[in-house]
């Protein structure tokens, strides 16, 4: 019994609205994310729920205890950082056993806890060493050990590999999944970078300006972003927004700005018809463009020059403009196009996205 | 916090508010009953004093001179240490040394090695070159340059290990950026080095301030007060402890006190460490 | 080539008075007037012997000298030592401490207005400082000179040590928060322990300040049972002693320059920790 239960949590510095009114249910077991651009507030959310914060107003609970007034040390959780904050001074397993010794743990049963850590994450060979003899990626294991040995009720991350190389970056972004599916532990999980919040979270927490935009499985975020913001931030390349006027004709919604005259499908035509004559913003995920062939009507197709060519091996991209609005379309590796030419596309208007543009609601 | 500023403030504080309190009275021994207030008097009277005015000069200059040489020397050490060469470790020690070897024996070493005693085989020899200097500059002349001598000796050793881990300190990249933008070492060390250096330059400043009327006052006590060169401290101190005219030795004192305003203005804006400057 | 006979000058420049020092204290009197200033031909521990014998008094020419204590002198040296190392250091570390991590608003200017003690030159202070002494009962005990001391070190390592502290990352003491401990306890097994080297610098610095005086010492302590090595010395008649004297200080000096040698690496690190931006 670990769920972590946040009411109405507000953070406020003198000047600053870190957080507000985040609400938030973390289950027992579950792998939660906190995703959102720097200054979003999902560090200050973390570091309340370790206790190196004060809470302004509301609460948190973990398990059954409301913790508002615990210091960090009676809250029964585990914290990685950024920067690792080992012990420099410290061999690696005293840096490991150091959690065990002020909970005044028998000797025994550190050593056994520290060396079944260390093996999880591979590092026997290092525990005689010091912090400043490791490499990055071992100093990431090692601080996550240092977690792991306590067993505590829940695993706090704050960006933890966000000072590792990307190829390491992913490594370890797999090994901290399957370290979670072994260990069951509750764990709240914060990073800027939206591909690790993907791929780890059970559900996923976009924040951003101290608010929670949209709480979801990863693949609900992606497909059914709630509003403009969380669909640029999910997602990579970024949705492409473009702003468009909507109108009716022929039984039809027509989506329309310069160079591009769009029908939408059957199932929005209710939802858009409300803003007949208004502009709305039309987002378009990169790999619902493609080349244009024969059999695509010109409802569904619009020309433009192609600008830049990145080719990633397993996709290419291609960057145009509709309008004045860039846009970047994912197209299959076979596909051979040439930079300034032009170029036919294809949108697949089956799964557009609109958006309010004032409150960037989603439609 | 609190203790240091107990200690520090409550050790130092009340002295330097007597200090001011008596410097505008006639607070004397040679007087019976209670000091009266007399207001700026004594400091009217201290600038129509030729002899203050020579003691001034004297005064700032040796902080000057002596100041100057420290950070120069100690700048040139520090510099030549900062490579990798062998036997690296044996000079940075023999660079400490006159820093880390109490300064009672050093001040000695220096002074008699100046103003040997009379009886030794080179006394006469120096006793050229001391009776030539004082001819020059006034008597005692010689005698304070020892002095002032050790002082730069013993400082410039304390700046050279401290600016040497100020330059420890420095981000490698920026010299290695420096010798694409610059010709030659010369110009590196007065485009990166230097300014880089600036707030330890300006700590090792305010350290050489306490040190040189430290020193001053050492030999001074030494030698039983035989150094006559005018110098302020000293002519307070002359009136105060041998005089007892309190007043006018704190007023003495004190005149330097716009100065070092003025010096503490500059250099705390070269204190703080880089990053708060640039944050 | 051209680097090593610099180096070869630094060292010579640096060592030369220590040597010169030594040199005349393993003299006998004979030489001391005959021979050449610059080297000993017929080494003698004399000087250092008769500051062992020193229980009576001596005849020496046509002189009687009075008793040395040395060895009192000695303890009382090691005792002030051992005194201003562990005031300075505790309340530097606590104010330290407080300026650079707890950071209380207006905090910079606390630590600059330690610093800014430095320009106020206490010799000129020591009358009113002699008054606060009194005040305090601390008259002729070495109470008060490890007092001053402590006031005069106190600035600097304060700077290092705060400087240092605000520069340590602060998950460092969050981790420990979360792993168990007390603030107390992740100060004291965190934070201290990393600090080290900063402590060393910082107690080398005192070491340095307290080596380098002779006057207050002089002043403040009176009775000859009390006083330190340099002040006890320093009243002995320089011109009629000067070889026991040199000798005696030096002999002083040898452990704690030994010790200095030792520590001279942290002293480095240490102050090159307090400087780095962000480590």
């Amino acid at each position: 019994m670990a769920q972590v239960v946040m009411k109405d949590l507000n953070k406020k510095y003198d000047e600053v609205h870190a957080v507000k009114d985040v609400n938030l249910h973390v289950r027992d077991k579950e792998f939660i994310v906190l995703v959102g651009p720097s200054g979003c507030g999902k560090s200050t959310t973390l570091r309340m729920v370790a206790g190196l914060e004060e809470i302004t107003a509301g609460e948190i609970a973990i398990g059954d205890r409301v913790v508002n007034d615990l210091p960090p040390k009676d809250r029964d959780i585990a914290m990685v950082f950024q920067n690792y904050a080992l012990y420099p001074h410290m061999t690696v397993y005293d840096n490991m056993a150091f959690g065990l010794k002020m909970r005044k743990f028998p000797k025994a049963e550190i050593l056994k806890r520290v060396q079944d850590a260390a093996e999880i994450l591979g590092i026997q060979e290092l525990l005689k060493r010091k912090p400043r003899q490791l490499s990055g990626g071992q100093r990431q294991r090692v601080a996550v050990g240092r977690a792991i040995v306590r067993h505590p009720q829940v695993f706090l991350f704050d960006e933890p590999l966000s000072n590792l190389d990307a190829k390491l970056r992913v490594q370890m972004r797999v090994e901290l999944k399957r370290l979670h599916d072994r260990l069951e532990t509750t764990a709240i999980y914060v990073t800027h970078d939206q591909v690790e919040a993907m791929t780890l979270g059970d559900r996923v927490v976009v924040m951003k300006d101290g608010w929670v935009q949209q709480v979801g499985e990863p693949l609900e975020l992606y497909g059914r972003p709630s509003n403009r913001f969380v669909a640029g931030f999910i997602g990579s390349p970024a949705m492409n927004f473009v702003d468009v006027g909507i109108s009716e004709a022929n039984g039809a919604v027509w989506i329309e700005t310069q160079g591009l005259r769009l029908k939408a499908a059957a199932d929005r035509t209710d939802r858009l018809r409300p803003y007949k004559g208004q502009k709305v913003t039309l987002g378009i995920r990169p790999e619902d463009i493609r080349l244009a062939s024969g059999s695509d009507t010109p409802d569904r197709t619009f020309e433009s020059v192609v600008e830049v060519v990145e080719p990633l091996g397993s996709e290419i991209l291609l960057d145009m403009k509709i309008a004045s609005a860039q846009m970047v379309a994912r197209v299959e590796p076979t596909v051979r196009v040439k930079v300034h030419e032009p170029i036919k596309m294809a949108i697949n208007t089956d799964r557009l996205h609109f958006f309010d543009l004032k409150s960037e609601a989603a439609i | 916090m609190a203790p240091a500023l107990v200690l520090v403030l409550g050790v130092l504080a009340y002295p330097v508010g007597w200090e001011v309190w008596v410097s505008l009275t006639d607070f004397s021994t040679r007087l019976d009953g209670p000091p009266s207030f007399v207001g700026l008097a004594n400091y009217l009277a201290l600038g129509r004093e030729p002899e203050f005015w020579h003691a001034l000069t004297v005064t700032v200059a040796y902080f000057v001179l002596t100041t100057g040489l420290k950070l120069a020397i100690g700048t040139a050490m520090a510099v030549a240490l900062a490579g990798p060469f062998r036997g690296r470790a044996l000079v940075f020690l023999a660079v400490f040394l006159p820093w880390a070897y109490p300064g009672s024996v050093t001040v000695i070493a220096w002074f008699w090695m100046l103003n040997p005693p009379l009886l030794t085989s080179y006394a006469v020899a120096m006793g050229g070159v001391k009776h030539a200097f004082d001819g020059l500059f006034g008597t005692g002349a010689w005698a304070f340059l020892s002095v002032a001598l050790f002082n730069v000796w013993r400082g410039a050793s304390f700046t050279a290990v401290f600016l040497l881990a100020g330059l420890n300190a420095l981000p490698t990249e920026l010299f290695d950026y420096a010798r694409l933008e610059t010709r030659n070492a010369w110009q590196r060390f007065l485009a990166v080095t230097l300014p880089l250096l600036r707030p330890y330059l300006a700590l090792a400043v305010f350290l050489s301030f306490t040190t040189a009327f430290a020193d001053l006052a050492n030999v001074w006590m030494l030698t039983g007060g035989r150094i006559v060169f005018p110098v302020l401290g000293t002519q307070a101190y002359w009136l105060g402890i041998r005089n007892g005219q309190f007043a006018e030795a704190a007023a003495r004192s004190l005149s330097l006190v716009p100065l070092l305003v003025l010096a503490l203005v500059v250099l705390f804006r070269w204190f703080d460490p880089p990053r708060e400057r640039a944050a | 080539m051209a680097q090593g006979t610099l180096m070869a000058l630094i060292a010579a420049y640096s060592l030369f008075p220590i040597y010169f020092i030594t040199v005349q204290s393993l003299k006998t009197p004979q030489e001391d007037v005959f021979g050449s200033p610059l080297w000993v031909t017929d080494p003698s521990f004399e000087n250092y012997t008769e500051l062992f014998e020193g229980a009576k008094a001596r005849p020496r020419g046509f002189v009687i000298l009075p008793r040395v204590p040395f060895l009192d002198w000695l303890a009382n040296s090691a005792l002030v030592l051992a005194g201003s190392l562990a005031v300075t250091l505790a309340a530097a570390v606590l104010a330290a401490y407080a300026l650079g991590r707890l950071q209380p608003p207006g905090w910079r200017w606390w630590r600059r207005a330690l610093f800014a003690t430095y320009v106020v030159p206490h010799t000129i202070l020591f009358v009113p400082l002699y008054q606060v002494i009194i005040r305090l009962g601390l008259d002729d005990s070495h109470g008060a000179l490890v007092l001053i001391y402590s006031t005069m070190a106190l600035p600097f390592c304060v700077w290092i040590l705060s400087a240092y502290y605000q520069h340590l990352p602060r998950e460092i003491e969050e981790a420990a928060l979360i792993e168990g401990a007390s603030p107390a306890t992740a100060f004291v097994r965190i934070v201290l322990p990393m600090s080290r080297n900063v402590l060393i610098a910082a107690a080398l610095f005192t070491v340095g300040t307290v080596g380098n005086d002779f006057m207050l010492a002089s002043i403040f302590l009176l009775d000859p049972t009390k006083q330190t090595v340099a002040a006890g010395l320093g009243v002995m008649d320089v011109s009629l002693e000067e070889l026991v004297t040199v000798a005696g200080v030096n002999l002083a000096a040898i452990p704690v320059a030994a010790a200095c040698a030792v520590f001279a690496r942290g002293y480095v690190r240490g102050l090159t920790a307090a400087m780095v931006e962000g480590a």
